[in-house]
């Protein structure tokens, strides 16, 4: 046997073999690794097999010389004959003025007609993107429904917070952090909203509406895995670095006779990412 | 009176030699005394002598803190336990980022200089008990990914997070030092107490990165857990590039 | 025998001998790089066989259950039923996890594939008329590969790619009157919506592949009618194409090609672990991993959304986004070229002339120069879109990182084009290493069984081209 065809029969050989091991593999119960390895094998034996065959086993015509186009190629007359016949048809309906405008009218209508169904994909979205879950008295709660109190947090803590009754919600997610309280350098009106230390803050970017998984304690940022937006806790959650373009939202809370925190009110601005109708 | 003197010597010779015997029993007894809990002072010494050769210069001779490092009031013995054990402290320049190496003190100064440390600048968080087998690795998950993942990455091997900091992997953290740095917040980390990671969440956490050592790669090689931007290298390099050396040996070149 | 009882039955039904001689016997250039193609079409087969076992298993629904499976740091967590069906695929369905490793390696190698075929279009001006059609349904292609592997791996419903839904719904929401409008419609509702995927299902396995599966089937035609470009061999008249007939060898030379594909994509689909959505968790909006990247062939978008300044424009009392501009508007920029370039090029050169021949980059000097510019502007976005992993490999600060390659991203680029451009000139002034090949071949049969070219010093046979009108065949 020439070598080329021992190798091409070898290749085949492996082939075989690995395909009945994958057989014993799959009976045994299956192993990842093993499936792949065997089937890369099996059917780079097949490859390897093929391709060695078509390069040292056939007749190596590698340089046959055949033209592109058909023999003839189109002459003027027969282009003439065409735009000839194309042009006629197109003629006929051409010829009736008003029909064809009506046709065109029909087609037109129809056409928007079967536009309609995708108005059903999705509702407008009205005002939803300028509201969220909490209202006045909304008690702070974290994903599990535990109320979150003024104690819960130390210093250089922070942890995600939901309206009672709407844990998990996607628009209304906030996260809490507490700071020394005389290092807040908020308004006046917005240091109301942070009493002791303790500020509350939209989750959501607003540059892709990412949640802000990164608070840096020590320095007082808030940072978006996604594109490195970060925002200064301590100014407003002013964006400080970053594609982001506004700052974060900040939920005014308050804490109760018991202890207890409860937001006094929604976002004072819609949270996430720009829209058009943001204003 | 030559009788009178000796029984006066002879009472006195006795009344020495009883001394004598007692000062001396007395010396073996007095060794013997029981050691007032674990020799603290002599510990607390022994951390003094410390501290003052290796810590004082950036944290100053009463913990207060200077330019180059800042104060270990309220710190704990759990911070004082992970700088050291991790080898994250002494920082030999106070302008590098502490980062993991080998610890410079032993396990017996470590625990000196944190009762040193203690009695200057009490308070803070003690070293926290943690319980890998007491954890479940479901609630260690969720815990993980709700307030890890974000900077340690999904698959615990760290990441950037910006001005400068790396959140280090985790891989190389045992149980305690988890512990500790969850409830101290290391560096620019924030921290958990308590109420917000309860001990039964911190056994979890630490059973799970534990499980995540040897667990997690049903699929083969983990390409390092940093996710697609692995993936995406391997697919090109080793994918295409594979297929085109297959072009390359059976296609011309001409 | 049976052959040609085959060969009279389809005559007599469909009068196509010749049809059926003709194209057998069609020949075809063999360089290697012309198999890059090849490379993408058989991933996209193999895409389609895996996907078809995984189709047998998904469940696309939201709807919420709590996962008893056998991964343990999941059990008792509220799931969706399509993560579930993932992670029985995974760890449940014997071969399941190597089929659904295989399927998003095919996924990534078949885009690769099809980028570096594009590439070597490019460089080669096989857009050129009459090829612009088969230019513009490629740029078609990609697009839609790249939207079927987006939605592909949106569907296990887990962290990572939950939080790259989130990304492109914002990006709809930032586009000027209509935007909020049309995110809507297309996700459902507010994000995130329970119809989001079931509705990412239908695209990824029916509306995207049979779109593909068109494009793909108008692509090929048009190969083989309009004949492929070559680099001609010195000798042969223009109008020619040579190479090796399909049938047997060259086609034999593809399957086997194909055999290849599928065993590199199986072996890294058992070996090497790919897109572990266990370890991301189900996806939930209040939370994100890290490192966020998508796929890589969504890298370059990524890097652009992470160097773009924080710009944002009021309008009429109306805010357009930040995200408008790097996430609609370039893109749209960048692939509206891309599509158009065979145009672009011929208004530039003032070229209405047909062409079948491939050039050599350093033909296309200024060419050359703009796609070598392209390419490193690609590679630095990649770059850019992994900088904090980037960043923690190199020990170096990520926001330096950042400042760093924004100024790069436009010297590079610059540069690589200019010394591109240069070089080329270079060459094709000095003739150097040109294409020397015999027109006619002797082969010889070997000591082996099979056959060598002998070199016949590149003198022409006196034997006729077969098939040009000097020939009386029939084509």
């Amino acid at each position: 046997m020439k070598r080329a065809e021992r190798i091409v029969a070898a290749a085949f050989l492996v082939t075989i073999i690995s395909a009945l091991a994958l057989f014993v593999v799959y009976m045994r119960g299956g192993n990842t690794q093993a499936e792949g390895a065997l089937l890369a094998i099996a059917l780079g034996g097949v490859g390897v097999g093929l391709l060695v065959w078509a390069k040292r086993l056939m007749p190596h015509i590698r340089d046959e010389t055949q033209p592109r186009a058909k023999a003839v190629p189109a002459t003027e007359a027969d282009l003439e004959a065409t735009v000839e016949t194309m042009e006629s048809g197109v003629e006929e309906i051409r010829r009736r003025r008003f029909l064809s405008r009506m046709l065109l009218g029909a087609a037109g209508a129809l056409g928007l007609a079967a536009l309609i169904p995708i108005r059903s994909l999705g509702r407008s979205p009205g005002d939803s993107l300028l509201h969220t879950k909490w209202t006045p008295g909304a008690k702070l709660v974290t994903i599990d429904g535990t109320p979150v109190t003024a104690s819960t947090l130390e210093i250089g803590s922070f942890t995600t917070v939901f309206p009672e009754g709407h844990e998990g919600s996607a628009d209304s997610q906030a996260v809490l952090i507490r700071v020394e309280p005389g290092q807040l350098q908020l308004t006046e009106a917005a240091m109301a909203g942070a009493p002791d230390g303790l500020v509350a803050y939209s989750k959501i970017c607003t540059h892709a509406g990412c949640p802000l998984g990164l608070y840096l304690a020590a320095t007082h940022e808030l940072r978006c895995p996604c594109h490195q937006s970060t925002f200064d806790v301590l100014d407003g959650a002013k964006p400080v670095y970053g594609p982001a373009p506004r700052p974060l939202p900040q939920l005014p809370i308050e804490i109760a006779e018991d202890g207890a925190l409860f937001a006094t009110g929604d976002f004072p601005a819609p949270v996430g990412p720009s829209f058009w109708e943001l204003g | 009176m030559a009788g009178r003197a000796n029984a006066e010597a002879r009472v006195l010779s006795k009344v020495l030699r009883i001394g004598l015997a007692v000062a001396i029993l007395g010396q073996i007894a007095w060794s013997f005394r029981p050691e007032p809990s674990s020799a603290q002072p002599e510990l607390e010494a022994e951390g003094r002598a410390l501290y003052e050769a290796n810590c004082s210069t950036c944290h100053a001779l009463d913990a207060g803190g200077t330019v180059n490092g800042p104060s270990l009031q309220q710190v704990g013995p759990a911070a004082v336990d992970f700088m050291l054990r991790t080898g994250r402290m002494p920082l030999a320049n106070p302008n590098d980022q502490p980062e993991r190496g080998e610890p410079k003190f032993s396990p017996d100064e470590i625990d000196a200089l944190i009762a040193y440390v203690a009695s200057i600048a009490p308070g803070g968080p003690p070293i926290p008990t943690v319980d890998v087998s007491a954890g479940d690795l479901a609630l260690g998950s969720e815990t993980f990914l709700d307030n890890c993942a974000g900077c340690h990455g999904a698959g615990a091997s760290g990441d950037s997070v910006g001005g400068g900091q790396i959140a280090p992997s985790l891989y190389p953290a045992d149980p305690r030092e988890i512990g500790e740095a969850v409830r101290i917040g290391p560096g620019v980390m924030p921290k958990f107490g308590p109420e917000t990671i309860d001990q039964r969440q911190l056994d979890s956490l630490a059973a799970y990165l534990e499980w995540l050592h040897d667990n997690g790669d049903e699929g083969g090689l983990q390409l390092g857990r940093v996710g697609a931007v692995a993936e995406g290298l391997v697919a090109v390099v080793v994918g295409l590039g594979i297929l085109i050396l297959v072009l390359r040996l059976t296609g011309a070149k001409r | 025998m049976i052959v040609r009882r085959l060969v009279d039955g389809v005559d007599e039904r469909l009068d196509g001998t010749s049809f059926i001689r003709h194209n057998l016997r069609k020949v075809f250039p063999d360089h290697w790089s012309f198999m890059l193609g090849e490379l993408a079409l058989y991933s996209f087969a193999l895409l389609l066989l895996t996907g078809t076992f995984l189709s047998l298993f998904f469940v696309a629904s939201p709807a919420t259950t709590v996962y008893q499976g056998p991964y343990e740091p999941l059990q008792g967590r509220d799931v969706s039923l399509a993560y579930e069906s993932v992670l029985r695929v995974s760890f449940e369905v014997r071969a399941g996890l190597v089929m659904r490793q295989t399927h998003h390696w095919a996924a990534l190698v078949f885009v690769a594939s099809m980028t570096a075929h594009l590439v070597r279009v490019f460089f080669t001006g096989a857009f050129r008329k009459p090829r612009e059609l088969s230019w513009l349904i490629g740029v078609s292609l990609l697009v839609a590969g790249i939207g079927a592997g987006f939605t592909g791996y949106s569907l296990p419903d887990d962290l990572l790619s939950g939080t790259g839904l989130r990304i492109i719904y914002s990006a709809v929401l930032s586009i000027p009157v209509i935007g909020t409008w049309l995110a809507y419609l297309f996700f459902g509702g507010e994000f995130p919506s329970p119809e989001l995927i079931p509705r990412l299902f239908v695209m990824h396995i029916l509306l995207i592949p049979a779109a593909i599966t068109g494009l793909l089937s108008a692509h090929l035609a048009l190969v083989w009618h309009q004949t492929h470009t070559q680099f001609r061999p010195k000798g042969t008249p223009e109008a020619t194409v040579t190479g090796t007939p399909v049938w047997p060898k060259f086609a034999l030379k593809s399957i086997g090609l194909a055999f290849m594909t599928f065993a590199v994509l199986a072996g890294l689909g058992g070996l090497a672990q790919i897109n572990p959505v266990w370890l991301y968790g189900p996806f939930v909006p209040y939370s994100a991993p890290s490192p966020a990247q998508p796929d890589f062939y969504a890298g370059w978008l990524e890097g652009i959304l992470r160097l773009w300044p924080n710009w944002e424009f009021q309008l009429f009392g109306h805010t357009i986004g930040e995200l408008f501009l790097p996430a609609v508007v370039v893109p749209g920029i960048i692939f509206t070229a891309l599509a158009l370039w065979p145009f672009i090029e011929a208004r530039a050169r003032r070229d209405t002339a047909v062409h079948h021949d491939a050039q050599r980059p350093r033909e296309a000097p200024v060419r050359s120069g703009i796609g070598a510019a392209g390419i490193a502007f690609f590679v630095l976005l990649m770059l850019a879109g992994s900088n904090d992993v980037l960043a923690k490999y190199l020990q170096v600060e990520v926001d330096t990182l950042n400042a760093v390659l924004k100024v790069l991203l436009f010297v590079v680029p610059a540069i690589t084009g200019l010394i591109t451009w240069w070089i080329c000139r270079d060459l094709a002034r000095r003739g150097a290493a040109p294409i020397a090949r015999p027109t006619r071949v002797e082969f010889v049969r070997n000591a082996a069984g099979g056959f060598d070219e002998g070199d016949d010093g590149g003198q022409r046979s006196a034997a006729p081209v077969p098939g040009t009108p000097t020939d009386g065949e029939a084509p």
